[in-house]
Formats: C-alpha cells, structure tokens, sequence
C-alpha cells in the first residue's frame, strides 16, 4: 500500500447557486494509474481546475505528496511537478511543434534569459529531439502547431506531458474526439508512461478505462459515488444507474468490462 | 538559407546603408527638411514598437504608451528647464521616470482581462495629462515648454550637441538601432519565447509552469523603457515638451502605425510608422486634412491585409520558398515508436 | 451657493444627457463585443446634424428628428461596411474605430469648418428654481433625455427587437442557435448606438458647442459610465452617467474641471481594479 500521491480533504467548490466538487474527500495511491468517471457535470473537471491551482476552492485542502498546496497559482503547482492537460487539446499555434516543447520544459525554470538566444541551450535541444523522437513528429519540428492536424497536436500534447518530467500527469479526455487508431495509440503511450509516472485520467470512453486503469474513481454530482477497481466498478449497481439508468446500456458496459 | 531569408537579408543591408547616408544622400535627393522628417520617423518608430512588443508578442493592447512617452519627455524637458541637468542625467531620468511609472501602472493594470488592460492604459493615461495640464508651471500644459540644449559630449576642445544636425540624426539613429536591437534579442530570447506562449494560451502557459503576470509585468515595463527612450529622444529633437503629447490620441496613433505596419514582427512598427508620417508630411503641403487618410488607410488595412504590410510581404515572399507544400501528417501511416 | 446649486443642476442634466450616449455605448460593448473608439464623434455629428438642419430649415426641433435618422442610417451602413469585415479580431476593430474617429472628425472638419460655433437655444427664457434663475431649456433637455432613456427601456423590454437584442447580449450562441439573426441584429444595434449618441448632441448642442472636437472629452466620460455602471447593467450605466456628472458639477464649484475629470477617473480606475462588475448590483453580462 503506498503512500497517498494526491489528497484532497473536504473539497469543495461553488459557482453561484451550482456546488460543482461537493465537500470531496479522496485518496490516490501512489502507483497506480487512476480514472475518474462520471457523467456530464460530475465535477471531475473542476477537480483537475482546483488540483492543477486553474481554481481555487471554497473551502478543503488539496494535498501533493503530503504536501498542502491549497490556493498556491497554477505556475507554482506545476513547478512542484503537477502538470496536467486540459480537455479541449490547446498548445501554442504560433510557436512550432519543436518550440512548444521548449517552451514546456523551459517553463519550470525559474528564470527565463531575455537575451541569450533560445537555439543555444544544448541540453534543451536534446531533450526535444528525444521527445519528438518518441512522439513521432520529429518531421513536423518546425512546423507551427496552429496547422497541425488534430491528432498530432494530441500527440504533441501528450510530448509536452512527457518532456516537463511530471511527478503527477493529469490527463483530462485525453482520447476526446480521437479516431479508433488514434486512440489505440494514445492508450498504448498512457499505459507505457504510466510505468514510471504517476497519472490521473478523466475519461468517457469506458473502454479505455476498463483497459488501462488499475483504480476507479466515479463521482457524480460534485461527490464520490464509488471507488475501486475495473471490476468492482463495472459490477456497481450505483454506478449504472447515475450513469446509465436504462436496462439496454448495461450490455454496454458489461461488453466495455469484458473488452 | 530560402530565398526569402536572402533577400530580406539584402533589402536590410541596403536599408541599413541608406540610412547612414541620410545627412547626405537626403538632401541632395530631395531637401534637408526631409532629415528632420527621418529623424522623427525613427523616434516614433520606438514609440510605436513599444506597442508591437505588447500586442503583437505578448498580447496586451495598450492604448496608454503615450504615458511612458510623456514621461521620458518630461523626464529630459524638466531636468534641463527647471534643474538645470546636463545631457546624461536628463537622458538617465526620462528613461527611469518612464520605466518607474510603467512598473506601478503595471502592477495593477497587467491584472485585468484585455479589455480593462485596454481601457485602463487610457484611463491611466488620461489621469497623466490632465494632470499635466493643470500643473502648467511645472509642465507647460498643452502649450508646453521650450527649453535649450545642453550638450552631449565635451571633449578638449569640441563640443557634440544636437544642435547639429547630422550629430542628432547619427545619436538617434544610434540610439533607435540599439534599441531595436535589444527587442531582436529579447523575441529570439527564452523569454521572447514565454511571451507568444502566452499571447498564445495563457491557461496553457501557467499550467506548464509560467508566471504569466510576472512575465506581463516585464514585458510592460520594457515597453515603457521603448516609450521612454522615444520620448526623451523627442524631447532632445524638438527642444520642446507638452501634455499634447500623452493624449490619447497620440497612444491611438502608435497602435495604427503597429498594426498597419504588422504586429508582432520587428520591422512592422517601422513600415507602419515610415507610412504615415511621409502621407502626413506629403499630404499637408497640399491639403490640411490629412488625418481622414490616415483614418482611410486605418480601416483598408484592417480589413484587407490584418497581419499588416509586413504580412503582407511575408505571405507573398513564403510563396517563394520551396517548402511551403502540404503538410505531412503522421497519421494514419507512420506509426511512433 | 448659487454657484454649486448651478453646477449641480447643470452636472445632472448632463449627466442625463451622458446616460443617452453611454447606453449607446454600451450596447456597443455588449453586443459586438467592440470598444467603439468613435462613439464620441457620434454624439458630435449630432450635434452638427441639428447644427445644419437648424442652418436649412430655421426649425430646432427637426434636429430631433434628423439626428437620430440620420445617424441610424450612418451606423447601420458602418457596421456593415467597416466594422463586420473585422467584428472577430478584437484588435482589428479597435483600429477600425480609431480610423472611424478620424475620418468623422476630419470630415466634420470639411464640411463644417474648424471654427466652434453656437447654437442659439429655441427657448431662452429662464425661470426660477429653487433661487436662481434657471434656463428653461436645460430643464426641457432634461425631460426629453428621461423621457428617451425610458422609451429605449420600454423598448428593449417590451419589442421583439428589444428581446431580440437582450438575448444576444445574454448568450449569442444560444440566441443564434435559436434562430435569431444576429447579423441583422449587429447592423441595428449600432445603428441604435449611433442614433442615441447623435440624439444626444441634438439635444445638448444649444448647452455644448457644434464643434469638430466636441467628441474627444465626451468618449471617456461614456466609459466612465460604462464602466462604473457595470458592463452589461444598462440602467447601472445610466446611474453612473448621472452620478458622475453631477459629481463632477459640484467638484467644479470648488476646483477646476480639471481635478473633477481626474477625480472620476481615479474613481473608475479604482472600480475597474477592486469591483469589475461595476459598483451597482442589477443583471451583469
């Protein structure tokens, strides 16, 4: 049983007369990698908003390895390793494929030179080539990523994931939108990332869950319903109702458990 | 190297040359009124760059710059009137009072959402010259305040001052260049680099780990030194300061001279700025009404040419370039690693 | 005493005159998302509207109705030719406001001369008000700017156009998706903002002078209100144009102008950083 990676503590988080994360208490293991489900307005984006600093809370803690970072900015939550993407794919258009990677791992660093040329850190330049390596868009480096098709900026997403060297990657939908190869693809480099990072996904397609995450988490109306494994999950009475509710969908996920 | 990297590298060393020529070639192909024209070309230059670092790499649209110009302006026209300074120490003051009042300002007004940011560079602005009017012995309101030059280099036997005008033309030439200078490092800069990412995607560039107000705040206030630096220059040209100048109208002037000329390239501000004061200095020989030209061109260029003259000359000059085909996708034939 | 009670009166009036204007900025702001950098130079043209038409037909009063005609039809024609090419790009259509202000300017300037002139009242009388002796015509304008604030009220509340315009502020992309048509919708709403800023120079032309510069001073006394009222809080924007010309009256019984102007603008910068929403509370977009 490992340590908790992350925590939060009676969270909570109201818009107007909405409580979107409803006094929210979880724990993720360390080691893991972790899915939270949920219909539509479950909370489970304002969640990743008020862990990734994007939000702050109404009241609750937020805790990172033990650490409380509650209320800190969101460039600060990142620099403690914490990086996260957000669900409709965003990079920087007018920088090229090659330069967003830059950017990302330079953007950790305290202090940016507002004179020495970009081109001439070699390490940086290293670990760019490397990651567009792994990507697969090494062709595309020099490329705008405003003109990139849809899937190679999920692609390029998931290199500035990789190259920022999280210590917790918060994917949100990350196969939002994607074609069936796609996703393959994208499943296969979650599943090897998670080998050596620690990652949270919010994700709707229930296939993907029930193939690559090894604990559940299923909130609906801003609170926890349930939490467990692929199996526990998909037998979950509850489950099915908040998300389903009619007798035909059952096959659905029955099929989706069993894929 | 493509042939458009080639040939706007030639186009610059001819500019480049031309300019040094200017005390001379100018008035034998013209008249040496036009060298003062020049000269204060490059000083709005600055002017207008200063909101082309703002909007056209960071994102910010100020229409206050004429704030930070007034300050520089002021900086040098009151050190020289009222305490009597020399050349340097004005210079010195224009600029850091320029810089000084970009920092408090910015503090507050980086804060705000675009719109706000926008409207309270006015205000701010706004404050500034009313101010300056009703402090008219300080200042010399509207009407402003004439004062002599004191001179800028003292050696032996030789006095360098801005009285002559080819020493003016060469120290603002200088001076302009060193500047641009600076903002060609800072754009190919890490921090160049932070700043479109954050034009860009500003969400996207706190989660990757960006101070996004920190690296705001610097680019506002480097953009007050730009403005500062133009205002104390304009100052030492015209030996003359007034409240006119932060209206805003003159801030509204310098975000047309940026974005007609391209916003977010080096030499947008330039083009931007070369254009209109020629069709004002041409244009008012003739006829007094010159500003509905300006306010003409304004509108064409917005809605014909958006990315300005430079982009226009980029779109056409890329088309030269072998490689501007279509783009290889990885999808669905390559399959990473 | 008199002096205040005299700038108070005049600082209200005014300021109801203001409100005019500025709502016409302000369902600018809110429907096309445009900071409209011209609009002073509507309220100008107004004036020179009801400057030409006195000029052409000896009648006053046909200027109340010219004005907001013509400049109907002059913002319409904007909106459609200038300003929808470019209503995407927020920067874009700044400098299309500004090239606006200048070219209404300087063609003001051509036609109608450089030189500031008066407008003689059509009723000169004064009667007295609370111990002073008051002009009737001020008191006329007043009645005229409440009366036109509450039929543009009426108006927006109550016609189909109104509500039309109302949703679109609210949420475009649901008023679009059901079927209202916002393009048509745009081209009126600046038609209706030019037409409010022009009805205003119209009535405040005998008060103020016919002047090509008379839109300068009144563009960020407009934001002002705008601003201060709250974005979107169309009647907050008419209580702010009132407040803060009557505050500035009385600030000019004991200072100059000057230090008035910049005492509301402070104040703006102050609410613009610690309350954005404006500082009274009503439907905020």
């Amino acid at each position: 049983m490992s340590a908790p990676i992350l925590e939060t503590r009676s969270l909570t988080k109201r818009f107007g007369g909405l409580t979107a994360v409803d006094n929210l208490s979880l724990s993720l293991e360390g080691g893991k990698l972790h899915a939270i489900i949920g219909p539509n307005g479950a909370g489970k984006t304002t969640l990743f908003n008020l862990v990734s600093g994007l939000l702050r809370p109404d009241s609750g803690k937020v805790i990172f390895r033990g650490r409380d970072i509650t209320g800190l900015p969101a460039h600060e939550i990142s620099r403690l390793g914490i990086k996260r993407t957000l669900q409709v794919k965003s990079v920087f258009s007018s920088l090229s494929v090659a330069e967003n990677l830059w950017i990302t791992y330079a953007g950790s660093k305290r202090f940016l030179h507002p004179f020495r040329n970009a081109e001439s850190d070699r390490a940086a330049r290293d670990r760019v080539a490397q990651t567009l390596e792994q990507i697969g868009l090494t062709a595309l480096a020099h490329r705008a990523a405003g003109v990139l098709s849809y899937g190679d900026v999920a692609l390029l997403e998931i290199g500035m994931a990789l190259i920022s060297e999280p210590q917790l990657l918060l994917l949100d939908e990350p196969t939002c939108g994607m074609s069936p190869a796609e996703t393959e693809r994208a499943v296969t480099k979650i599943r090897e990332m998670a080998r050596t990072i620690d990652i949270v996904i919010i994700e709707h397609d229930m296939a993907v869950v029930f193939g690559i995450a090894d604990a559940i988490t299923v909130l609906a109306q801003g609170a926890i319903l349930a939490v467990g494994n692929v199996n526990e999950i998909s037998q979950n009475e509850r489950v099915r109702e908040a998300y389903l509710g009619r007798p035909e969908d059952e096959d659905y996920v029955e099929e989706a458990a069993h894929a | 190297m493509s042939s458009r990297a080639s040939i706007e590298r030639v186009l610059f060393v001819l500019f480049a040359i031309f300019m040094m020529s200017v005390p001379w070639s100018v008035p034998a192909l013209v008249s040496s009124f036009w060298v003062s024209v020049i000269t204060e070309i490059l000083i709005w230059s600055l002017f207008a760059a200063s909101v082309n670092l703002l909007f056209g790499y960071v994102g910010l649209l100020s229409f206050g710059q004429a704030l930070y110009f007034g300050f520089g302006m002021y900086g040098v026209s009151i050190g020289i009137d009222q305490l009597h300074l020399g050349f340097w120490p004005v210079f010195a003051l224009g600029i850091v009072a320029a810089m000084t009042m970009a920092l408090v300002s910015g503090v507050f007004a980086v804060r705000l959402t675009w719109h706000y940011f926008a409207i309270i560079t006015v205000v701010f602005s706004l404050i500034f010259y009313f101010l300056a009017v009703r402090l008219k012995p300080l200042t010399g309101g509207d009407d402003g305040i004439n004062f002599s030059m004191p001179p800028t280099f003292t050696f032996d036997h030789s006095v360098w001052s801005f009285t002559d005008p080819t020493f003016q033309y060469f120290f603002i030439l200088l001076t302009v260049s060193l500047c641009f200078y600076l903002m060609h490092r800072v754009i190919h800069s890490p921090l160049g680099k932070a700043f479109v990412a954050i034009r860009d995607n500003d969400v996207r560039a706190s989660l990757i780990g960006l101070n996004v107000y920190l690296i705001r705040l610097v680019a506002f206030v480097m953009a007050g030194f730009l403005a500062g630096v133009a205002g104390a220059l304009f100052a030492f040209f015209g030996r003359y300061a007034s409240a006119a100048y932060m209206f805003y109208q003159v801030s509204g002037e310098g975000v047309v001279w940026a974005i007609v000329g391209g916003a977010g390239t080096l030499f947008g501000p330039i083009i931007g700025t070369t254009l209109f004061i020629i069709i004002r200095e041409v244009v008012s020989t003739h006829w007094e009404h010159h500003a509905l030209i300006v306010g003409v061109m304004a509108i064409l260029v917005v809605i014909l040419a958006p990315r300005g003259l430079v982009g226009l000359w980029s779109d056409r000059l890329d088309r030269l370039d072998k490689d501007a085909a279509e783009l290889p996708s990885t999808q669905p034939e390559r399959v990473p690693p | 005493m008199d002096t205040l009670l005299l700038l108070a009166l005049n600082g209200l009036i005014w300021g109801l005159i203001i409100a005019l204007i500025a709502l016409g900025l302000s369902v600018i702001f809110g429907l096309l998302d445009i900071i409209n950098i011209a609009h002073g130079d509507f309220f100008m043209v107004g004036t020179v509207i009801a400057w030409f038409t006195l000029e052409a037909t000896g009648n006053f009063w046909l200027g109340f109705i010219a004005a907001p005609l013509i400049g109907f039809i002059l913002g319409a024609l904007i909106q459609r030719v200038v300003i929808q090419p470019v209503r995407g790009v927020a920067a874009l259509s700044i400098v299309a406001t500004f090239g606006l202000s200048l070219i209404l300017q300087e063609s003001v300037r051509i036609i109608f001369g450089p030189t500031p002139r008066r407008i003689l009242a059509p009723i000169t009388s004064t009667v007295p008000l609370f111990g002073i002796e008051y002009d009737v015509y001020r008191l006329f304008a007043a009645l005229l700017s409440i009366a036109a604030l509450v039929g543009f009220f009426l108006f927006l509340q109550y016609t189909k156009i109104g509500t039309w315009m109302r949703a679109v502020r609210h949420d475009r992309d649901t008023a679009i998706a059901m079927g209202i048509p916002a393009q048509r919708i745009y081209i009126l709403t600046f038609g209706i903002g030019f037409a409010l800023a022009a009805f205003g120079g119209a009535v405040a032309a005998p008060i103020a002078t016919v002047d090509f510069r008379g839109g300068v001073d009144i563009l960020p006394f407009c934001f002002m209100a705008v601003i201060i009222g709250g974005l979107g809080n169309l009647p907050g924007t008419a209580a702010a144009a009132v407040m803060l010309a009557f505050f500035e009256g009385i600030i000019q019984s004991v200072a100059d102008p000057t230090v008035a102007r910049i005492a509301s603008l402070a104040l703006m910068s102050a609410v613009m950083l610690i309350r954005p929403q404006g500082l009274f509370k009503g439907h905020v977009r």
